[in-house]
């Protein structure tokens, strides 16, 4: 029998080259720079976090995650991200349903408005709460005179990651439910649907990996944030101290281990995050909204 | 120019797009590449444009072997099938650049590149048109710009892709008549690809029939219709 | 009157009102409280507590810091997302997930593990310290910070835009003679550049406000090292509430700024290339 390989033409001496690629030098040149520029800039910090929190070894990191403190800030962390994030959600599928269904005056401003939070600084965010709620105000004296104070307490903590992660779900789903249009529900009301029949069974299924894949990067950024916590919070040791927060203390006492441990945690949840965050680029592609196709 | 294809092969993959092909193009002529999708007719043409490398065979120029010339260097006036142009610049901008990529020593100056942006605008009788951006251009307009573009470089030969394919059927039947004029003015080889067979037998000097990366016949119009060589080309002529 | 067209859609005015409540709640009252403030204290006293020695020098730092970590980001993040997009290697698709790491990782957590890395005794700072240079605790660390922030934002605003270049236009150009420099320089770049220059000013604005990240690495030296939010932080922990208020307009001011050039950028480029 021959061998089919030794019957192929031989190839051209000259190396051609599409009219739309690099040379191979260049290519493999900007191939090596991006490599090293992340190893650099992105895995390198990565594996400090992990290599500071075991630098003592696994007990020691393990122990230091056992701490009541630690313990009362991943509940506070936890309980934090679950108030904030369905509050992002309802506001994101409000916010899809009324700019993407509906024409009115003023939508281009309200798209704008959506967006805000994006380019307010965190701290700046958190200072506007306490302006608004804290000690000195009416509307904080009030509340405090009511038994709800708002600054250095939970709800504070709550609206400051509400107002830094509230544009998140809202822009992965209108451009989905733009892109979709208005069809298919138009054909649920012509077959005699009710409204919430029709957006349980006709919009929700359509939009659904786009709102997961918001309601992930909101609750990624929920249990991350910092700046606007650390001024809403007062930082009351085992009250008011979120994961983040608690880093922070740790850190600054030179506990390095504990701080890491804390720290390795909140990157071991960022990496599950960013592993289904491309799970769904790669598997639902179709269903995202454009610019998140993989 | 005299354009000689000597045993080209050419594969994507495992499919074979052109088993190996040979064709003689002589010099001036209006050559139609007509097939279905998928019969190599396009790769044939992006190979002699240097777009495509053929795995075997040459490529021969005047009788020079042109095979392993770069794109830049084969000088062939290509017109792509949704026209390529530059979106963020101007039709003059378009025009003028294949002459402003020049190398400093061979390109010629301002006033003249305007000279002849000016003169290929009328020569596709658009005069007006120069500070337009392509977006603000119809599907026909579009079309003869990117003629006028590829004619800008001085090129060698005329190579086009389903120049017409873009278009609705009156303007199809215009642009058909302006292809002509100017192959009959700058006196190119121009080599256009088309699955539509009226247009090869209407337009063409010269119908090169292809089928599945093979040529089936190659003849003037009238004789592919009196005397077609195989059965596929007798029920591709009267489809 | 109606505000909206007649629709047989329902849910407008539960969605409307949704958003329209929730927003004002969570973000434009307690903005509004700001400027509010801002306005109680009056032009003079807001221009006086801004032009302070310390304040000015905080609000520089921040965003001269911002500016050169975002053009560092502009050249390197469009280098990043051509390769991500046109070659084929190993290990790209990890990379290309990887890219958003920054935006996963907590700032706090970045911000520990960079100064561990370029602190004197990290690995990284005693690299530079051999050579003389000095990142953590002095101002190249919060460009090290922010770099890490803001790379995402041009990698992930370009390379749509790169995905989706006709490759006949780059075909075409060089059919007309044109070397692959000219091509990338003259035909690839100006497309390009509305989202290069969108993703720069996303970064610069995440960058000037930028606080997690910074703080740790960067030293607080006040008027060498400090940053604008963190004086922020340093004037509500002194109970200076007009202080605080003071520079949180200034940054309102530069982060509208750049919300508007944002906006500018893609307004411009949808009329110029808004290809049909």
């Amino acid at each position: 029998m021959f061998d089919a390989a030794h019957l192929a033409p031989p190839r051209p001496a000259r190396r051609f080259r599409a009219a739309t690629e690099e040379p191979a030098a260049l290519r493999r040149g900007l191939i090596g720079l991006v490599f090293v520029l992340l190893a650099v800039l992105l895995f390198a910090p990565l594996v400090t976090v992990f290599g500071e929190a075991l630098s003592q070894g696994a007990g020691a990191a393990l122990t230091a995650l056992a701490e009541p403190e630690a313990h009362a800030a991943i509940r506070l962390t936890l309980l934090v991200t679950a108030l904030s994030v369905p509050l992002t959600a309802v506001f994101g599928l409000a916010a899809g349903w009324a700019i993407a269904r509906f024409d009115f005056p003023g939508k281009a401003v309200l798209i704008t408005l959506i967006d805000l939070p994006f380019s307010v600084s965190p701290v700046v965010a958190g200072l506007c709460l306490v302006l608004l709620f804290g000690a000195n105000t009416t509307l904080g004296d009030w509340l405090v005179g009511q038994g709800m104070p708002v600054v250095f307490a939970l709800p504070g903590i709550v609206l400051a990651t509400v107002f830094v992660t509230f544009p998140f779900v809202a822009r992965e789903i209108l451009p989905v439910m733009v892109e979709q249009g208005r069809a298919e529900e138009e054909a649920a009301l012509t077959l005699g649907a009710s409204g919430w029949r029709m957006f349980f069974t006709v919009t929700l299924p359509n939009i659904r990996w786009a709102l997961l894949y918001g309601v992930l990067l909101a609750t990624a950024r929920a249990m991350g944030e910092f700046g606007a916590v650390a001024v809403v919070s007062g930082k009351i040791r085992g009250v008011t101290a979120t994961v983040p927060i608690a880093i922070e203390m740790l850190y600054n006492e030179y506990l390095t281990v504990a701080a890491f441990s804390l720290a390795a945690l909140l990157a071991s949840l960022a990496l599950v995050t960013l592993a289904l965050k491309t799970a769904l680029e790669w598997r639902h592609a179709d269903a995202l909204s454009a610019n998140r196709r993989a | 120019m005299h354009i000689e294809i000597d045993e080209i092969a050419k594969t994507f993959g495992r499919t074979a797009a052109l088993q190996p092909v040979s064709l003689s193009i002589p010099s001036g002529a209006l050559v139609a590449l007509l097939g279905p999708s998928g019969s190599g007719k396009t790769t044939l043409l992006r190979i002699l444009g240097g777009l495509e490398f053929p795995e075997s065979g040459r490529v021969l120029f005047d009788g020079h072997d042109a095979t392993g010339l770069t794109v830049q260097e084969r000088r062939a006036g290509f017109v792509f099938q949704n026209y390529a142009l530059f979106r963020h610049m101007t039709v003059f901008e378009n025009i003028a650049y294949g002459l402003k990529a020049r190398p400093r020593a061979l390109r010629p100056e301002k006033e003249e590149i305007a000279r002849r942006v000016t003169k290929l605008l009328e020569l596709i009788r658009l005069p007006e048109i120069g500070g337009r951006y392509p977006a603000q251009l119809s599907g026909g307009q579009r079309q003869r710009v990117a003629l006028a573009r590829a004619l800008a470089i001085e090129p060698r030969m005329l190579l086009l892709d389903e120049p017409f394919g873009a278009l609705d059927a009156k303007v199809r039947k215009e642009l058909r008549h302006g292809l002509r004029e100017i192959h009959d003015t700058t006196g190119l080889t121009t080599i256009f690809v088309t699955h539509d067979q009226e247009e090869a037998m209407e337009l063409a000097d010269l119908v090169v029939v292809m089928s599945m990366g093979r040529i089936e016949q190659v003849g003037r119009p009238a004789d592919l219709r009196a005397r077609p060589a195989s059965a596929f080309v007798r029920e591709f002529l009267t489809a | 009157m109606r505000i909206v067209a007649k629709s047989p859609m329902p849910g407008f005015a539960l969605s409307a009102g949704l958003v329209l409540s929730l927003l004002s709640l969570i973000v434009l009252l307690p903005i509004g409280a700001l400027l509010v403030r801002g306005a109680g204290m009056g032009l003079g006293d807001l221009a006086a507590a801004i032009s302070g020695e310390r304040v000015r020098s905080a609000l520089l730092l921040s965003f001269r810091s911002a500016l050169i970590a975002a053009a560092f980001n502009l050249v390197f993040g469009v280098v990043v997302a051509w390769v991500l997009v046109r070659y084929r290697f190993p290990g790209r698709r990890l990379i290309d997930a990887a890219i958003d790491l920054p935006f996963a990782l907590p700032t706090a957590v970045a911000g520990i593990a960079l100064t561990a890395l370029y602190a004197p005794n990290g690995v990284f700072g005693q690299i530079a310290a051999g050579a003389g240079l000095r990142i953590a605790y002095a101002p190249p660390g919060i460009l090290v910070a922010l770099v890490f922030v803001g790379l995402p934002f041009v990698v992930r605003t370009v390379q749509p835009v790169i995905a989706e270049i006709d490759r006949e236009v780059e075909e075409a150009s060089a059919t007309l003679g044109a070397s692959r420099l000219t091509t990338l320089r003259r035909v690839v770049a100006p497309v390009l550049m509305p989202a290069a220059l969108t993703g720069f000013a996303l970064a610069l604005a995440r960058g000037v406000g930028e606080y997690g990240s910074v703080i740790f690495i960067a030293g607080n030296l006040p008027m060498k090292t400090e940053i604008a939010p963190l004086l922020i932080v340093i004037r509500l922990e002194e109970f200076d509430i007009d202080g605080a208020a003071a520079i949180g307009i200034a940054m309102l001011g530069i982060s509208f700024a750049m919300l508007l050039l944002i906006n500018a950028v893609q307004v411009w480029s949808r009329r110029r290339i808004g290809y049909v």
